[in-house]
């Protein structure tokens, strides 16, 4: 504190400012910015969901474009170039990607079948076979030179049957994707129209709603799924179908929930008094302030529905042959993954890279949309 | 109240806290004393610092907050100073607090008897069997009927007044000297308010206990405090006894305060002094006096310099230019002066 | 005064059960609670918490139906089914203030649109243009502006938005407000800015409130008569002045005597009065309301009010 004397005030200083005036309330800083802007303004902050919102864009971009990019299908086979490791034109040079495999091979055969192959020569031992004792070698050998595909170059390898893995990888993504959004917006959409009018008029209605759903929701969905695809066949379409058998329960309790937390809130009573309609209270009203929250469910959903199709997949019920699926990938590289482990490396990666790219995107959306951090900043 | 001990006294005290838009500055140089066996009410309303000055006391101030600077003086050590473990020693034996809220204040799990001896076995050295005793008679004395039989039982089982007082006899478990009570009554109905205040005062006569009491209702304040000290954006604009605070204002704040809100003399036809505008955003601490923008009064040197405390006696204080001998003479608006002038008229006629 | 009030209450009860068979538990919310409010009047609801006050206020306004008891707005029956019409009446006649500032505006509608809902859903309006005007005049009437129109409830502080719900409630000219506990949520000196306008639009408007709050010190400012109530029952109706001065039921004596005044002289010297309600024996007499002055309204059994005569 300044002491008083030093301070030099003059009469001046004591003049009043706003002796008769209306004191008015602070001027507005900024511009008006609705909810859904200023959730994304929150959304951009957070790092982490920003990045993962970036990888789930990428992977969809390479789902739709990625198979056209080189000119293999999907189901094209080349038999006799099958179990290719990954060869990628411009980073063979750097040792990496570049069609190589080691393998432990007889010496005798070397100078024979390996000749034009052996990049390199690692070690040399000897293993016994019937109680000879035979001299191996373990080598680097070129799988094109070998199998007579110089000019060729599969960016991810081929599988079994000499099907390009790109390709391959990129359309299984694509159906992979498809049926998780395509199940998960169905489930919503069934999900929020059930549990809206479960939850708004509540009582008898809800009563009754919610028994049939318990009743549904008794039933193993895996037995459920396994009974459709079993019964419809494989494809896209019973797939889904048998997905969104029982998976709109979950989002409708939810939802149902929400109606009962928003229903009592006094702005819907005011509106109510004002005589607005049931039907405008349920859109305009609670609706958009309950949707929050099942966007982000939403969202973390859908690494749950391709994961359990990959799942079904691996097991054999998913989708037919030939379509890939990265499901199917895994389940056809899972036989050989000691000794060709491409095949199941990138579609896991993939897979790995989806489901937390889309948790970490939906905590971020909900951090957005959580209406009780508005205000705060 | 003279010359009577200082038990507790904060000097300078500036406490900061770290959030998402920026540095808050919650209290920006508190001083003020509390003296044996009496109560201090600390009147502000929110955003005013008063809760955060008190925390700072009890050592629980959030993660977030810095004590830029300043003392708190007890029993010759500073509090400002202390670690975690210093304070759980003196927590709840030397010093007590007691919060708003009586359904969160306690652990709707736990029977409350064993929420009141919880301290007083982890502190000191008394048998379980001694500690009910202790216990029973403490929620006899908070005024729990039946205590034997009520110790025993659960929060949800007792009402908002009761559990309140349950909140009480726990922070008296360990014999405190120094009682902090955060808006105890806020919370609670006036006819149950008016039972825990006098609680509250009998308790601090039988045991001479020293109390601090935060508020913003001003009625609470008339009935309990001993002195007072005003809050705003941080700082105390005002302190000094009761009588004097209540009769003789001397801040614009405090006048405001005064005859802001009805009270049950007020004539319908009475004017209420209305503040116009609302508290300072905290993080952009304003140059000068922090009222000035609200002030009917504020000179222009309001919005220059702070104002220092002014004396207008031995225990009166008020921050404010006004009380500077350059400035103009102001009295205090008339319809402040025509309640105090109600009530003291009422005071003449209750002593013939 | 018009001789028909805009208001009457007749022995409305408001019931809550819950639970089946053996553990089938009422709570009586409001039980037997009859009053008029006429036209410019302020009629004022007081107790404390849990007394049934805003389940009343809620009953009036058609959020619960009664489950005894008749409502009458300007003389018709609006307390059971309505046709379409009926109901327009009373969506436009009497509007409420609620008591959360945060919760009462829906947080994705700007300031116009929720002002100007009660506009649209009662088609009191021609054209935007008009009912712009409408919202802008409503905007200035409580100390907002403009500008203010196209922002949203979490840009404003909590006086702020209690405007904006009183300018909502007041748009369609309603011929009753009632106000919910309008200012207990808020802090203490925007308290008084949003007391002090609702007490000038009263005047400016001639609106006829019923005003519902905790604070007997404010009901006694701002309304002209006061009814106190306890558990569900309305014990005592008079003119403010009047309760404050001569107040005869005990309960409301311990309420005036709890209530502490800014005056701590006053304060040193003060003996609380505390209610204990088994002093009362309705077995042998029922209780009803009885005019024991004149406007003076108590519930109480017969051979009670002679006591209390005795004393006045």
């Amino acid at each position: 504190m300044d002491n008083l004397k030093d301070m030099k005030l003059s009469k001046e200083d004591f003049e009043f400012v706003q002796l008769d005036h209306d004191i008015k309330d602070e001027k507005f800083q900024g511009e008006a910015i609705g909810f859904f802007k200023d959730a994304m303004l929150r959304f951009k902050k957070n790092k982490a969901s920003a990045i993962a919102a970036w990888f789930i864009v990428i992977i969809i971009f390479m789902a739709i474009f990625g198979p056209s990019m080189n000119k293999y299908t999907y189901r094209e086979q080349h038999i006799e170039w099958a179990l290719l490791p990954p060869r990628v034109k411009g980073l063979e040079k750097i040792g990496i990607f570049d069609g190589t495999k080691v393998m432990t091979v007889r010496k005798e055969n070397l100078e024979g079948k390996y000749k034009d192959s052996v990049v390199k020569i690692l070690e040399e031992k000897e293993e016994e076979y019937n109680g000879v004792k035979v001299p191996m070698v373990k080598a680097k050998i070129n799988m094109y030179k070998l199998k007579g595909a110089d000019d060729v170059y599969f960016w991810l390898g081929t599988d079994s049957i000499g099907r390009d893995m790109w390709t391959r990888l990129w359309r299984g993504s694509r159906v992979s994707l498809m049926i998780g959004i395509l199940a998960v917006l169905i489930n919503m959409i069934i999900g929020v129209v059930y549990g809206s009018i479960s939850g708004y008029y509540g009582g008898w209605v809800d009563m009754i709603m919610q028994r049939i759903i318990e009743i549904i929701g008794g039933i193993p969905s895996l037995v459920l799924i396994i009974l459709f695809v079993m019964y419809l066949g494989s494809g896209i379409v019973p797939f889904i179908l048998a997905m969104i058998m029982t998976g709109w329960i979950g989002m409708s309790r939810m939802i149902r929930a929400q109606f009962y937390k928003y229903k009592g809130q006094e702005y819907v009573l005011a509106s109510r008094t004002m005589g607005a309609k049931d039907r405008t209270l349920i859109f305009r009203h609670i609706l958009p302030n309950a949707i929050g929250p099942i966007i982000t469910q939403a969202t973390l959903a859908v690494p749950g529905a391709i994961f359990t199709e990959s799942f079904l997949s691996y097991l054999g019920l998913g989708i037919g042959a030939p379509e890939p699926s990265i499901g199917v990938l895994l389940a056809e590289g899972q036989k050989m993954l000691l000794d060709h482990p491409h095949l199941t490396l990138f579609p896991a990666i993939v897979i790995s890279i989806l489901m937390l790219s889309f948790n970490l995107f939906g905590n971020g959306l909900r951090d957005a949309f959580d209406p009780t951090l508005r205000g705060q900043e | 109240m003279k010359n009577k001990e200082k038990v507790l006294q904060v000097k300078d005290l500036y406490i900061t806290f770290n959030t998402f838009s920026g540095k808050v500055h919650a209290v920006r140089g508190v001083n003020f004393d509390l003296h044996k066996g009496e109560t201090l009410a600390i009147v502000g309303e929110s955003g005013s610092g008063k809760s955060v000055t008190n925390k700072t006391i009890m050592g629980i101030l959030a993660k977030n907050a810095n004590i830029e600077n300043g003392q708190i003086l007890y029993n010759g050590k500073d509090l400002t100073k202390f670690t975690d473990k210093q304070f759980t020693k003196i927590r709840g034996s030397e010093i007590s607090m007691i919060f708003q809220d009586p359904m969160s204040s306690l652990d709707p799990v736990m029977k409350i008897g064993k929420q009141i001896t919880e301290a007083m076995l982890v502190k000191d050295n008394i048998s379980k069997d001694d500690a009910k005793k202790k216990a029973i008679k403490l929620m006899g004395a908070v005024g729990i009927p039946e205590p034997e039989k009520r110790f025993n039982q659960y929060p949800f089982q007792f009402s908002g007044g009761m559990r309140q007082r349950i909140v009480i006899a726990i922070a008296l478990a360990c014999d405190p000297d120094i009682l902090i009570c955060d808006e105890p009554t806020t919370a609670l109905d006036v006819t149950i308010q008016a039972q825990i205040l006098d609680l509250i005062k009998e308790i601090q006569e039988e045991r001479n206990i020293s109390v601090i009491f935060i508020t913003h209702d001003l009625g609470v304040v008339a009935n309990v405090a001993d002195r007072v000290a005003v809050m705003y954006a941080g700082k105390i604009v005002e302190t000094g006894t009761v009588d004097e605070i209540f009769y003789e204002p001397k801040h614009p704040y405090t006048w405001s305060l005064l005859a802001s809100m009805p009270d049950l003399d007020t004539d319908a036809s009475d004017e209420l002094l209305v503040i116009p505008g609302t508290p300072p955003n905290m993080i952009y601490p304003p140059k000068g006096d922090a009222f000035a923008p609200r002030n009917r009064y504020a000179m222009k040197i309001d919005f220059e310099k702070e104002p220092p405390m002014f004396k207008v006696s031995d225990t009166h204080y008020a921050a404010t230019w006004l009380l500077h001998p350059d400035a103009p003479e102001v009295e205090m608006p008339e319809a402040l002066k025509k309640r105090i002038q109600n009530q003291k008229e009422r005071q003449v006629v209750d002593h013939e | 005064m018009s001789k028909q009030p805009v208001l009457e209450v007749k022995n409305l009860k408001q019931h809550f059960t819950s639970g089946y068979g053996k553990n089938k538990t009422v709570v009586k919310a409001v039980d037997d609670v009859s009053f008029k409010i006429y036209k410019g009047e302020t009629f004022g609801l007081v107790g404390e918490s849990g007394c049934g006050k805003t389940t009343t206020g809620r009953t009036i306004i058609r959020l619960y139906e009664p489950t005894g008891g008749e409502v009458y707005f300007n003389g018709k029956l609006i307390s059971g089914k309505l046709t379409k019409e009926e109901k327009r009446e009373v969506t436009r006649g009497i509007q409420m203030i609620f008591q959360d500032p945060i919760a009462s505006l829906n947080p994705r509608m700007t300031v116009k649109e929720i002002i100007g809902e009660g506009l649209k859903i009662n088609k009191l309006c021609d054209n935007e243009k008009h009912m712009m005007e409408l919202i802008y005049n409503m905007l200035e009437t409580v100390g907002l502006t403009k500008e203010h129109a196209n922002r949203y409830p979490h840009e404003f502080s909590g006086g702020q938005r209690q405007r904006i719900g009183i300018a909502r409630a007041l748009i369609t000219n309603p011929d009753l407000v009632i106000a919910d506990e309008p200012i207990s949520a808020l802090d203490v000196s925007i308290q008084a800015q949003v007391l002090n306008l609702l007490n000038k639009l009263k005047e400016q408007l001639g609106l006829t409130v019923l005003f519902i709050a905790h604070d007997l010190s404010v009901v006694k400012y701002f309304s002209d008569h006061i009814g106190v109530m306890y558990n569900g029952r309305l014990l005592e109706i008079a003119e403010s002045d009047e309760l404050y001065n001569y107040p005869i039921h005990p309960y409301t004596k311990s309420l005036l005597s709890a209530i502490p005044l800014p005056d701590p002289n006053y304060e040193r010297h003060r003996k609380r009065i505390y209610y204990d309600p088994s002093i009362h024996n309705y077995e042998k007499e029922k209780p009803e309301l009885i005019e024991i002055r004149p406007r003076h309204f108590i519930y109480a059994s017969k051979s009670e009010v002679n006591e209390y005569k005795k004393n006045l």
